[in-house]
C-alpha cells in the first residue's frame, strides 16, 4: 500500500522549474533512496513535501489525504517529519531540551514536560546521544548535530521520516554507524523512510528503490542495481559518450 | 521539580509579604520608591513572555502602558477602580491580538522598528482624539490613595512573575523558546507557530495594560506624552537585558539593580545617571549578555 503519493508535483521559483512534474510513491514501510546532482530538486521536493513549501502544480497525498498547501506543522503532526540537510539546532537549549520539544508537539504531543523527557531519553538512547543529553546543542560535532536531527524529527513520533543527507560530511566510519542506526530504527518503529544522499554507498545499502532527479525531473526509478546500471543516469551523472 | 516549584512559592511569598509591609512601615518615599519596583518588575516580566522566550524583541512595550492608562481615564468616574483596571488589562490583550499577526509576521530588526513605530502611532492617534473631544491633558481627581495604587500593582507584580514562572515550564513555553532558537525547524516539528506568537504577544500585552491603568491614577494627570513615553519601552529592555535570561530571577534582578542606581544617583546627579545607565547597558551587551541572572546561575554551577 502506498503511504505518500505525487502526482504531478511541481514548484517553480519565477523562471526556474526546481521540480517539474514529478509522479512518485512511498510505500509503507519501504526505503527510498532519492540521488541526484547538486540542483537536482532534491531538497525541494522534501520541502514540498513537508510543507516548507507549497507546490505550484499538482497533488501530494499522504494516507489518502491531500496535504498540498498545509502548513508544515500541520504535515508533521499527520506523520511526516522532515531532518534538515542544513542542520538547525536549537543551539541555545539542550540536546535533551531539543528532543523534548519534538516530543511534546507531533504526532505523540506529550501533555507534560516530564513526559516529554522521558520519551526523549529513550531516543537519545537509540541515535546515541543519550551521553551529551546536558549540553547545549550548540556544542555538538557536526555527526552529532545530524543525529540530533533525526533524534528530534524521530522524537514527533512520525510514519514517514525524511532524511536530507544526513551522512553529508561524515567520515567513513561515521557513516556507516549511520547506517546501522538508520536501519534499526526503521526496525524498531515500523517506519517508511524516504533519503535524500549524495553517498552512493549508503544509498546502495540502505536502499530497495532508488529515485534519481535530473533537472528537477525524474528520469529513472528502480532497484539500486537497475538504476545504476541506466544510460539515462549515466549520461545525467557523467555526460554523453563522445561517437 | 516539586522542590523547584516550593521553593519558588517560598520566596514568592517571602517577597510579597516584604512589600505588603511596606506601606505600613515606611512613609511616602518608601512606597514611591516599592511602587516603582514593582512596576517595573511586572512590566519586565511581561515582556520576558514575549521577548525573551521568542526572541521577538519589542521595543513598543509603551504602547501597552499607555493604552491601560487610557482605558482607565475613559473609564474613570463610571467604573469602579479595580473593575477599570481589568477592563484596561483585556482592552490592550485584545489590542495585542489585532496588531499581532500581521506584525508577527516580520522578524529580527524589522519587529523591533515595528513595535517601536506601532507605539508612536497610538501614541499620536491617542493624541487627536484627546484634541478632536477638546481635551488637553486630563485631571483624574477623587481616585485611590497611593496604598491602594501599591497594592494593586503588588498583586500584578507578583501574577506576572507567576506567569513567567509557568510559562517558562510549560509546554507552550517549549514551543517559544524553540521559536526562538529556530522558527522553521520549530514549525516542522510540529509547532503552529504563528498562533504561538500571537499568543505570547497578547500575554504579554495583559499586565501591562493594568500597570498602566493603575500607575496613571498616581500621576492624577493623564498626558499621552508621557504614557505613551518611548523610554519605558527602552527601560523595559535594559532590565530585561542586564538583569538577563528567559526566566523569572533576571527581570527581578534588573529592576533591583536598576531602581536602586536610580534611587542612588537621580536626585543628586541626574546626568551621571544617564551616562551611566548607557555605559552599563553598552557593558552588559558587549561583557555580561547572559546578565546578571546568568553570571549568578554561572558561578552556582561552579561552585557546585
Amino acid at each position: 500500500m502506498s503511504l505518500l503519493e505525487l502526482e504531478g508535483v511541481g514548484r517553480r521559483f519565477g523562471g526556474v522549474v526546481a521540480v517539474d512534474a514529478m509522479d512518485m510513491t512511498v510505500d509503507e514501510g519501504e526505503i527510498l533512496g532519492v540521488m541526484g546532482a547538486n540542483g537536482a530538486g532534491k531538497t525541494t521536493l522534501f520541502a514540498l513535501i513537508a510543507g516548507n513549501l507549497r507546490p505550484s502544480a499538482g497533488e501530494i497525498r499522504f494516507r489518502d489525504r491531500r496535504i498540498d498547501g498545509l502548513r508544515p506543522d500541520q504535515v508533521n503532526r499527520l506523520g511526516i517529519a522532515r531532518a534538515f540537510q542544513i542542520v538547525r539546532p536549537f543551539a541555545g537549549l539542550s540536546v535533551l531540551e531539543n528532543v523534548a520539544v519534538g516530543s511534546l508537539f507531533g504526532t505523540g504531543r506529550e501533555r507534560s514536560i516530564r513526559r516529554a523527557e522521558e520519551r526523549a531519553w529513550e531516543v537519545l538512547e537509540e541515535v546515541g546521544l543519550a551521553a551529551r543529553a546536558a549540553d547545549p546543542a550548540g556544542t555538538l560535532t557536526l555527526a552529532g548535530r545530524k543525529r540530533l536531527e533525526i533524534a528530534r524529527a524521530l522524537a514527533t513520533r512520525p510514519r514517514l521520516l525524511l532524511l536530507d543527507e544526513v551522512m553529508a560530511g561524515l567520515t567513513p566510519v561515521e557513516v556507516s554507524q549511520a547506517l546501522d542506526m538508520i536501519l534499526a530504527l526503521r526496525r524498531r518503529h515500523g517506519l517508511t523512510i524516504v533519503v535524500i544522499e549524495h553517498v552512493m554507498r549508503a544509498l546502495m545499502r540502505l536502499c530497495e528503490r532508488l529515485v534519481v532527479l535530473h533537472h528537477g525531473v525524474k528520469i529513472a526509478e528502480g532497484a539500486p542495481g537497475e538504476v545504476a546500471a541506466d544510460p539515462g543516469v549515466i549520461e545525467a551523472y557523467l555526460g554523453r559518450v563522445r561517437e | 521539580m516539586i522542590a523547584e516549584h516550593a521553593r519558588f512559592l517560598g520566596l514568592l511569598a517571602v517577597g510579597v509579604a516584604a512589600f505588603a509591609a511596606v506601606p505600613s512601615l515606611g512613609g511616602d518615599y518608601a512606597i514611591g520608591v516599592a511602587l516603582n519596583l514593582l512596576m517595573w518588575i511586572a512590566l519586565t516580566q511581561s515582556w520576558v513572555v514575549l521577548s525573551a522566550m521568542t526572541g521577538y524583541v519589542s521595543l513598543g512595550h509603551a504602547v501597552f502602558f499607555g493604552a491601560g492608562a487610557y482605558a482607565m481615564v475613559l473609564c474613570f468616574g463610571s467604573l469602579p477602580f479595580w473593575l477599570s483596571v481589568i477592563v484596561a488589562g483585556t482592552a490592550t490583550g485584545l489590542l495585542a491580538l489585532i496588531v499581532g499577526y500581521p506584525c508577527l509576521r516580520v522578524r529580527g530588526p524589522y519587529f523591533v522598528i515595528l513595535t517601536f513605530g506601532l507605539a508612536e502611532l497610538v501614541k499620536f492617534v491617542v493624541i487627536n482624539i484627546e484634541a478632536a473631544l477638546g481635551q488637553f491633558g486630563r485631571l483624574l481627581f477623587g481616585g485611590p490613595g497611593l496604598a491602594q495604587i501599591f497594592y494593586v500593582v503588588l498583586v500584578l507584580a507578583a501574577v506576572s512573575v507567576v506567569v513567567t514562572w509557568l510559562v517558562r515550564r510549560s509546554r507552550f513555553g517549549a514551543g517559544l523558546r524553540a521559536i526562538r532558537e529556530n522558527e522553521e525547524a520549530a514549525e516542522t516539528l510540529g509547532i503552529n507557530v504563528a498562533r504561538f506568537k500571537v499568543l505570547a504577544f497578547a500575554l504579554s500585552a495583559v499586565i501591562p495594560g493594568m500597570v498602566g491603568a493603575a500607575m496613571v491614577l498616581r500621576t492624577t494627570y493623564f498626558e499621552p506624552l508621557d504614557l505613551f513615553n518611548p523610554i519605558t519601552s527602552f527601560t523595559i529592555v535594559s532590565i530585561a537585558i542586564i538583569g538577563g535570561g528567559d526566566d523569572v530571577p533576571g527581570p527581578v534582578y534588573g529592576a533591583l539593580f536598576l531602581v536602586l542606581l536610580q534611587e542612588m544617583l537621580w536626585a543628586n546627579w541626574p546626568e551621571v545617571y544617564m551616562i551611566l545607565l548607557g555605559g552599563l547597558l553598552v557593558a552588559f551587551v558587549l561583557g555580561v549578555p547572559d546578565g546578571i541572572h546568568g553570571r549568578i546561575a554561572a558561578w552556582r554551577r561552579a561552585r557546585r
